[in-house]
């Protein structure tokens, strides 16, 4: 006990819905890593939001060095030499890497004995000082906008370090990063544990605990299952506690047979905002009755790809064949009525108006034709018949049936009604992202027999997923993209998950 | 705890429910009356009477004593044709922030209209309903082309219509003061010379009975138009489109709608609807443009447009209010031995609190939320 | 030439001080249409001031021109509180905010200077009549040829704008106050998290903002027509706000951006009295900076960049 830097006593957060913790107790080591690992929504990020002072606790007390304390905001959490790397960066793009750190404990100096003035050369001194102790690789005068994501997050270690914190949590770090960041930024976490610091690690990627974790606690749906040793538990037991069932890998669909082909797509380039190229020279194709999938670690350019499939993006260059007809230049109605649904990964930026309640949303691809509207006039009741049908077609939850505004619905609900939508359409290619990411089990599975039905029922569908869990399920064929290529074509009978992930990592190049 | 019982009462009020926004406007106009009355109180008047005066001018409540070949009836004829280019202009604002824009420009367009109005047709010699019907046909295309104008210099160049607005409401202004100063001046009075009574949307000094008013041949025009956007935004097509678009663009696009295409229709139709502002404006309230002054109506719109929440009848309901005020104050002045300029003050104030409606509404939601979180959470304990 | 340049400069420089605050909103994160107003109600609180020295002190001109000067900053400041607080306490629309104080500015302006016209001073007047300002030139620098103009008749208040601004861009890039600011209008989460308070800069920014305009105000007062009138609202806070935006939310570039401006006018004026033309055609000339503001707005559009968080209301709890 003398030793436990972090106590957590039947700590308690409850939000409207859920209980988010329920009933948590925990004790961390000075100097150890330790993992706080489970799925998404089983309360990670919430418990250890409670110890950063972003939520108080509803029930249960926190123990920093031996001493009882009250963390009700960052600010205290700080001043407790606590810090924390949220998984979305809190960094001024526009300002340099020093002024970042710096940002509300700016040194400053006198100049003349009058004005007093940020002391940008000694911050500068002191930034470069640890990022030479930890090897964190930054220049202090670059501006955080042209920096890569990886440095970027080492911006942010950086941050905790200026401000002497000596218990580290990382959320999700390795999410947005490539294979080699990950390692680097692992061996940068074993340094920091070396250095003396405490480190939390919140992740739900096994192999990244078993290589730098002491030890793991292992929450599921709000509950402590259990905190063990990683010496000493196999990731095949870590997976199925996290699950909280036995993990099956059984598929549930019958063999591909080959179909003819939908759409193909030509060696599609694409530069974004920034003149990045983020597609790059792309090409593939989806049959009637396949599920394509296109594996990858975010941001190599898939969701681009299917933003330019869909006809949101235009690409720079190439050109994507659908049922034989060049569809390239046509706009997203056209694509639309040429039958193409697309169920986009922002669910609510793209796919939804939040503001508009769920009948219109469940017509949202078809409002401007008959039934719906007729001579330009809108008929409503035509809206309520089709949402009442869908509503209960796919069990879409709701305050007020089909007049819900759907701002007030639940992720998991909002998802299915776009589903439902896209279904509904009697698409000839469905075009999926991430459908099933952040719900719950239940959804997740009732969303992938729907994949999979569309499938059995001659649809070509293509996927683009993070989960290789989802990816290995569902697919007939998997592509793999890295840096925005194609790193591999494989048909899901010849491959095995792990050599999918090697190739997700950009470790193998297939000639 | 101390709280709660104010904290239902505001739920109570101008919480979630029916006609919450309906509730917050007419609170946002109490609110205002009362820091009117503070006013009037610290002038050493009384509001009572302020208020009953206001009303009394603008043709709600009998006066007193009337002129000659005037009565309660002319001075509501008065309060119409003043109101006129309010409804309109207020129309024009909310057209375009349904669809997200910000049209401030608002009275650079009346300006333009009434001016192009007034040159080729104000100062001809057609008789009169088809000089009228000119008018209105100029005002409606002149408006068009200037808000379509900015509609697509906004699309294609991506340029701050905030910015480009106000600074086409610079230029139309002093072209036009240019243009009346060289061409159309008239030396007494300077302004532009009076435009031809054939040409005038307002017939002045008509007799009706035996009273003598100004009648407004737009007036009817004004209601036509409100129902007609109201038809628009609720039933049709393209009014729901356009609503998604100033919801949010990404959706919009999603969805199949053409962004470019809706923003440039709606800046037109909000240019059509300024237009006729202006024309009701310059050749109808007023008879002549006053060189380099852009009219302060098409600021005014604006919050009138938010005191309405955007909504056609609320458009109608907040310009007759706003007027009514504007109106009847030059006869409570005279009353009470008040500046006529606490008119636009109180104006003023009103738009003050009606720009807080989000914030009220805001409020209130979050009351009635930590009201219902209350309950739930002493049922889970 | 000279007054091209004198004029030019007069017209300029209190553009500037008054775009200078706008950036200091806007840098923060609070959209800042309220220029116009609060360079109005400075300039009448300035105008005020003059008045009641005027009537009751033996305080002479200069000193009172100074004290006029830094009662419209004061007052300009605290009428900003209003659109500060709307922004940032009552989270209303900002754009919607500044408008509806420029409609507040001019109604309570015009109806203040009546009543206390009326009832301090016992007149009916619409303004206060201020004394002409002093102008001045520097010895020696003002004989220089051509070049020499910048240092001949030189208003007081043109010093003033220098000092201020120059004080006001070192706050704003070297002090940690000023890191914050920035911060602020760019990732206010960022900001919170080092565990500053976001409103409260905002709001000292916005307050910074109506500080200058009143300044600028009560200098464009002194230069244009030694009065405070509702003439003061003739768009001059619209301009600077133009200005600033082509000057990309910068001092050094704003400054540049309102020598464009008030020199683009004052050489329309010279032209338009050179050529002898009837008076009406100086609105022809006062067009130019609008269009010159439209015309490069439309090329510099794609490629400027306003403040990341401008015009978004900063809600504690969205993360």
């Amino acid at each position: 006990m003398a030793d436990d830097i972090v106590v957590l006593d039947h700590i308690t957060k409850r939000f409207p819905r859920i209980v988010a913790n329920d009933d948590i107790s925990l004790s961390i080591k000075k100097g150890e890593i330790y993992a706080l690992l489970g799925e998404n929504g089983a309360g990670k990020s919430t418990l250890m939001s409670v110890l950063f002072g972003l939520y108080e606790p509803d029930e249960g007390r926190i123990f920093i060095r031996g001493k009882e304390v009250k963390i009700t905001s960052p600010r205290e959490a700080s001043a407790l030499n606590i810090g924390m790397v949220h998984q979305h960066f809190k960094l001024v793009s526009d300002q340099s890497v020093t002024e970042n750190i710096i940002l509300g404990i700016e040194p400053t100096v006198k100049k003349l004995g009058l004005f007093s003035k940020i002391d940008i050369k000694g911050a500068r001194e002191r930034i470069k000082k640890l990022s030479a102790d930890f090897g964190l690789d930054v220049d202090p005068d670059a501006k955080i906008e042209d920096l890569p994501v990886s440095a970027r997050q080492r911006v942010e270690i950086l941050k905790m370090l200026y401000r002497d914190a000596e218990i580290l949590i990382f959320d999700e770090p390795t999410a947005v990063l490539t294979p080699q960041e990950i390692e680097s930024l692992l061996s940068v976490i074993k340094s920091l544990r070396d250095g003396g610091k405490t480190i939390v690690l919140i992740t739900h990627k096994l192999d990244e605990i078993k290589k730098v974790a002491d030890r793991c606690a292992i929450l599921c749906r709000g509950k402590l299952v259990g905190v063990y040793d990683v010496d000493s538990i196999s990731t095949q037991e870590m997976a199925s506690l996290m699950v909280g069932y036995e993990y099956s890998d059984e598929v549930n669909k019958e063999e591909y047979t080959g179909g003819e082909s939908i759409l193909e797509v030509n060696n599609i380039t694409l530069y974004n905002q920034d003149k990045v190229k983020v597609v790059d020279n792309v090409s593939f194709s989806v049959h009637k009755g396949e599920i394509v999938s296109i594996a990858g670690v975010a941001g190599n350019g898939q969701v681009e790809l299917a933003d330019v499939i869909a006809g949101m993006l235009t690409p720079s260059s190439g050109t994507i064949i659908y049922k034989g007809n060049d569809i390239t230049d046509k706009t997203i109605r056209e694509r639309t009525e040429a039958k193409i649904a697309y169920i986009p990964e922002d669910r609510q930026d793209v796919g939804l108006l939040l503001d508009y309640d769920l009948s219109v949303n469940l017509a949202l691809k078809s409002y401007y034709h008959e039934p719906y509207c007729s001579k330009g006039i809108l008929n409503p009741s035509e809206f309520r018949k089709n949402g009442e049908m869908l509503i209960k077609q796919y069990d879409i939850r709701s305050s007020e049936g089909c007049s819900t505004i759907v701002r007030s619905m639940s992720g998991g609900n909002q998802q299915k009604a776009i589903i439902a939508r896209e279904i509904s359409l009697d698409a000839d290619l469905y075009i999926f992202v991430q459908p099933t990411r952040g719900l719950d089990v239940g959804a997740i599975k009732n969303i992938q027999e729907r994949i999979i039905a569309l499938r059995e029922s001659g649809k070509a569908v293509l996927l683009i997923s993070l989960e290789l869990e989802e990816i290995m399920n569902l697919s007939d064929t998997i592509i793999v993209m890295y840096n925005g290529r194609i790193q591999a074509v494989k048909k899901r009978s010849e491959v095995t998950a792990n050599e999918i992930g090697y190739y997700m990592m950009g470790a193998k190049h297939e000639a | 705890m101390k709280h709660k019982g104010y904290k239902k009462a505001i739920v109570r009020i101008l919480g979630p429910g029916k006609a919450q926004y309906l509730r917050i406007s007419l609170f946002c106009i109490f609110i205002s009356l009362v820091a009117g009355s503070v006013l009037l109180l610290l002038l050493g008047k009384n509001p009572l009477e302020g208020y009953v005066s206001i009303l009394q001018g603008a043709g709600f409540i009998p006066k007193a004593r009337y002129a000659g070949h005037k009565s309660i009836f002319t001075d509501f004829m008065s309060l119409v044709n003043y109101t006129t280019p309010m409804i309109f202009a207020s129309l024009s604002f909310a057209v375009a922030m349904r669809c997200g824009i910000f049209n401030i420009n608002i009275s650079g367009m009346m300006l333009f209209s009434g001016f192009i109005a007034s040159i080729t047709v104000g100062y001809s010699s057609i008789p009169a309903p088809f000089a009228q019907i000119l008018v209105v046909l100029i005002a409606v295309v002149a408006g068009a082309f200037s808000g379509a104008l900015i509609g697509w210099l906004k699309h294609r160049f991506n340029a701050n219509e905030v910015v480009i607005s106000i600074m086409f409401n610079y230029i139309v202004s002093y072209v036009i003061s240019f243009f009346i100063q060289t061409m159309f001046i008239n030396p007494t009075t300077r302004q532009s010379e009076r435009v031809g009574d054939n040409a005038m949307l307002t017939g002045v000094d008509t007799m009706i009975g035996d009273l003598r008013m100004d009648v407004s041949y737009v007036f009817p025009l004004a209601i036509i138009a409100v129902i007609l956007i109201g038809f628009m935004f609720s039933k049709t097509r393209i009014g729901f489109e356009l609503k998604a678009v100033g919801m949010n663009h990404s959706a919009s696009r999603y969805a199949g709608i053409r962004i470019g295409r809706s923003v440039i229709f709606s800046m037109a139709l909000s240019g059509v609807l300024a237009g006729l502002a202006g024309v009701s404006y310059y050749l109808g309230t007023f008879a002549s443009i006053q060189p380099r002054v852009v009219p302060s109506l098409g600021f005014d719109a604006i919050a009138v447009a938010l005191l309405g929440n955007n909504n056609p009848l609320g458009c109608l309901l907040a310009s007759f209010l706003v007027m009514t005020i504007s109106n009847g104050t030059t006869y409570m002045s005279s009353r009470l031995g008040v500046l006529r300029e606490i008119a636009s003050l109180i104006t003023g104030i009103l738009l003050l609190f009606s720009a807080c409606g989000g914030a009220f509404k805001a409020l209130a939601d979050k009351y009635k939320e930590e009201l219902d979180n209350e309950i739930d959470g002493g049922e889970s304990k | 030439m000279n007054s091209i340049i004198i004029d030019g400069l007069s017209f300029s420089l209190p553009l500037f001080i008054i775009a200078i605050g706008g950036i200091y909103s806007e840098r923060s994160g609070i959209t800042n249409l309220a220029l116009e107003g609060l360079l109005g109600f400075g300039a009448f609180t300035g105008g005020l001031t003059a008045a009641i020295i005027y009537q009751f002190t033996a305080i002479g001109g200069t000193a009172s021109m100074y004290i006029a000067l830094f009662a419209a900053l004061i007052g300009g400041m605290v009428y900003a509180m209003l659109h500060a607080l709307l922004c940032i306490r009552f989270k209303a629309n900002q754009v919607i905010s500044g408008v509806v104080i420029n409609i507040l500015a001019t109604a309570l302006t015009a109806f203040l200077t009546n009543q206390i016209n009326a009832s301090l001073f016992g007149k009916a007047s619409n303004r206060f009549v201020l004394e002409v300002s002093p102008r001045f030139s520097i010895p020696l620098l003002s004989e220089i040829p051509v070049l020499g103009a910048f240092f001949t008749s030189i208003y007081p208040f043109e010093i003033v704008i220098l000092a201020v601004a120059l004080i006001m861009w070192y706050i704003l890039e070297k002090t940690p106050y000023g890191l914050r600011l920035r911060a602020a209008g760019d990732n206010p989460q960022a900001v919170d998290a080092a565990g500053v308070n976001v409103e409260m800069i905002r709001f000292s920014a916005v307050m910074v903002s109506g500080a200058m305009s009143g300044l600028g105000g009560m200098c464009f007062a002194y230069s244009i027509s030694s009065n405070v009138s509702p003439s003061i609202f003739s768009g001059y806070g619209y301009l600077s706000i133009a200005a600033f935006i082509f000057g990309n939310w910068k001092i050094g570039p704003t400054f540049w951006a309102c020598i464009l401006f008030g020199f683009a006018r004052s050489a329309g004026y010279s032209l338009v009295n050179v050529l002898a033309l009837p008076s009406a055609y100086s609105d022809l000339v006062l067009t130019l900076p609008y269009i010159i503001t439209v015309i490069l707005l439309l090329f510099v559009s794609k490629a400027n960049k306003a403040p990341k968080s401008l015009g978004e209301v900063y809600d504690k709890g969205k993360r």
